[in-house]
């Protein structure tokens, strides 16, 4: 293990024994002193996993935010799905409350070094509406709010296809939630506004601006329906030096920049998913959209999922498809009528947008996989998946070699222990 | 002989699985409940009862039979189940789980002594202080 792994680990068993510390105190405040504990509320939750992916000329991850994954970098990585969080929840007044979530897991630098993924304060307004501020979850998903939550969930992490459609899940500003009850049907319907911004694996920065989303879950007994649509403006700071070199070439080189630099870019994403779960079985579905008006193209995914629930053990069947809707490739700057000198540097432009426009994901997966409930308050996970890339894309693959071949197919082998304290 | 045997397994599944009842304050206006309102209460959908008077629910501890039997016969639930759809509320700070009690005499003196309060016991242990709810 060479020093950098050492760091990553060692900062990873800091943050599991800094909220261990963080447990064994509350749990000793429950019993000497009431009012402290009724004040506070302390949760944590984990997973340990480890993937295994046939492909070795590139890494299967979680999400665009990793450096690596499993594959190229790790024959078994368990960087993939491990993470372990801890949250604490502070009732300041009647109607006051905060919250404080930090998770630790596989950052953008390859350290373990825990974030701060939400962190707000809330307001209750009434019995039936809130408004928090804050850093608060960003709701584009059926499963948005519990995607960290390993045991919460049937699969081991949700469907890639669908989930890498709007990568971030946290905003910093504002929401505001209005509950409805007609019958016994309940209606949630949310507004967020703020903004997100992340540092990337391959550097830069990217900031979603301007950012809102409104969201409506109607419950019925057993059945969630949820749809949300959300707008952002984008700019990827890598992305939008390599655009101004295009700019440099003329109102040939202007044109490309204006239909692909993403600089302060309006980004849609629009979203609708179902799930019935009567206790003994349960079947869910999403369908997405997601246009980023820039280089990064439009994308369309869905997935349904089944599991029946045999005492202890639930297996489960997921099919996700990922399509890329805009053009995978550009003919770029023209080549020929430009001067010899300027001719290469051209040449190297086309090159690199087509590179990123052929790694727009095109894929689909067909995953089988079992939990089991082997002890209280945690679970371990088999799951199976078979990736088939569309022609000429690497699907959602990251780290690709130069021997790398796109549109082949990949089967990804994971197991991992979820727990909830 | 088929017949003693399914007795003898009848005997031994109600002394393995307690007959649990939902119960409410003698006080209490309310008498009856259907699996359906009795999950949205449990779960923390709603916070009214159908007369529109407010809903406390009250839990017994997390490794009581008489709890996972009430879950597993009126809202269809494994002990798993309600912990993975407590942990979805409650690491997005939008809730927590209804009040425990340590055990059943702690549960029957708090339901009896607070109007609002609903909570489970095994129907023997059903006296004059609280009342167990009909199913519709």
């Amino acid at each position: 293990m060479n020093k950098y792994a050492t760091l990553r680990f060692s900062s990873c068993w800091t943050a599991i024994g800094l909220l261990a510390t963080l447990s064994y105190s509350a749990g000793a405040g429950q019993t000497s002193d009431d009012s402290l504990a009724s004040m506070f509320a302390l949760s944590a939750f984990g997973t340990l996993g480890v993937v295994h992916s046939s492909e070795d000329r590139a890494d299967f991850t979680y999400n665009i935010f990793r450096p690596e994954g499993a594959g190229y970098s790790q024959a078994w990585s368990p960087d993939v799905d491990s993470r372990v969080g801890g949250q604490i929840v502070a009732s300041l007044a009647p109607r006051l409350s905060a919250m404080v979530q930090v998770i630790s897991e596989q950052n953008y630098d390859n350290t373990f070094t825990p974030h701060v993924e939400w962190a707000n304060l809330k307001y209750q307004v009434t019995p039936y509406a809130s408004i928090r501020v804050g850093r608060i979850v960003l709701p584009s998903f059926l499963v948005s709010d519990s995607r960290n939550v390993g045991y919460t969930n049937a699969w081991i992490r949700p469907p890639v296809e669908l989930y890498s459609l709007v990568p971030v899940d946290s905003s910093d500003g504002v929401d505001v939630s209005y509950r409805l009850h007609s019958g016994r049907v309940i209606q949630t319907l949310v507004g967020t506004y703020g903004e997100t911004n992340s540092t990337l694996p391959a550097g830069g920065t990217g900031n979603s601006r301007r950012q809102w989303i409104v969201s409506d879950t109607v419950e019925y007994g057993s059945l969630t329906v949820h749809a949300a649509y959300q707008e952002a403006h984008l700019t990827l700071s890598n992305l939008h030096a390599l655009f101004g070199h295009f700019r440099q070439f003329g109102a040939q080189g202007n044109a490309l920049a204006d239909t692909y630099d993403p600089y302060n870019r309006r980004l849609t994403f629009f979203g609708m998913g179902a799930m019935y779960d009567p206790g003994a079985w349960f079947v869910m579905g999403e369908w997405g959209t997601t246009d980023f008006h820039s280089v990064l193209g439009k994308s369309t995914a869905w997935y349904a999922s089944t599991g029946y629930r045999l005492g202890k053990v639930t297996p489960y069947l997921t099919y996700g498809e990922l399509h890329a809707d805009s053009n995978r490739s550009d003919p770029g700057l023209t080549v020929s009528t430009l001067p010899p000198f300027l001719a290469g540097p051209a040449r190297g432009l086309n090159g690199a947008l087509n590179s990123i426009l052929g790694s727009i994901s095109d894929q689909r997966t067909m995953s089988i996989g079992a939990r089991w409930d082997f002890v209280k308050n945690v679970d371990l996970k088999l799951q199976y998946d078979h990736t088939r890339h569309g022609a000429g894309s690497p699907g959602t693959l990251i780290n690709l070699q130069p021997d790398f071949q796109p549109g082949g197919t990949v089967d990804l082998f994971s197991v991992a222990i979820d727990f909830v304290w | 002989m088929s017949v003693s045997l399914s007795v003898a397994l009848s005997l031994a599944a109600g002394a393995a699985v307690a007959d649990v009842v939902p119960v409410v304050s003698a006080r209490s206006a309310v008498t009856a409940l259907s699996n359906s309102q009795l999950a949205d209460i449990f779960l923390g959908k709603v916070s009214h009862f159908p007369n529109g008077l407010p809903a406390v629910p009250i839990d017994l501890a997390e490794d009581s039979l008489v709890r996972d039997e009430f879950y597993a016969k009126f809202l269809g639930k494994t002990p798993a189940q309600i912990k993975a759809f407590w942990a979805k509320i409650i690491f997005t700070g939008r809730g927590h789980p209804p009040k425990t009690m340590s055990n059943g005499t702690a549960l029957k003196k708090f339901i009896a002594d607070n109007n609002n309060a609903i909570g489970y016991l095994e129907r023997e242990w059903v006296d004059s202080s609280v009342k167990a709810l009909a199913q519709p």
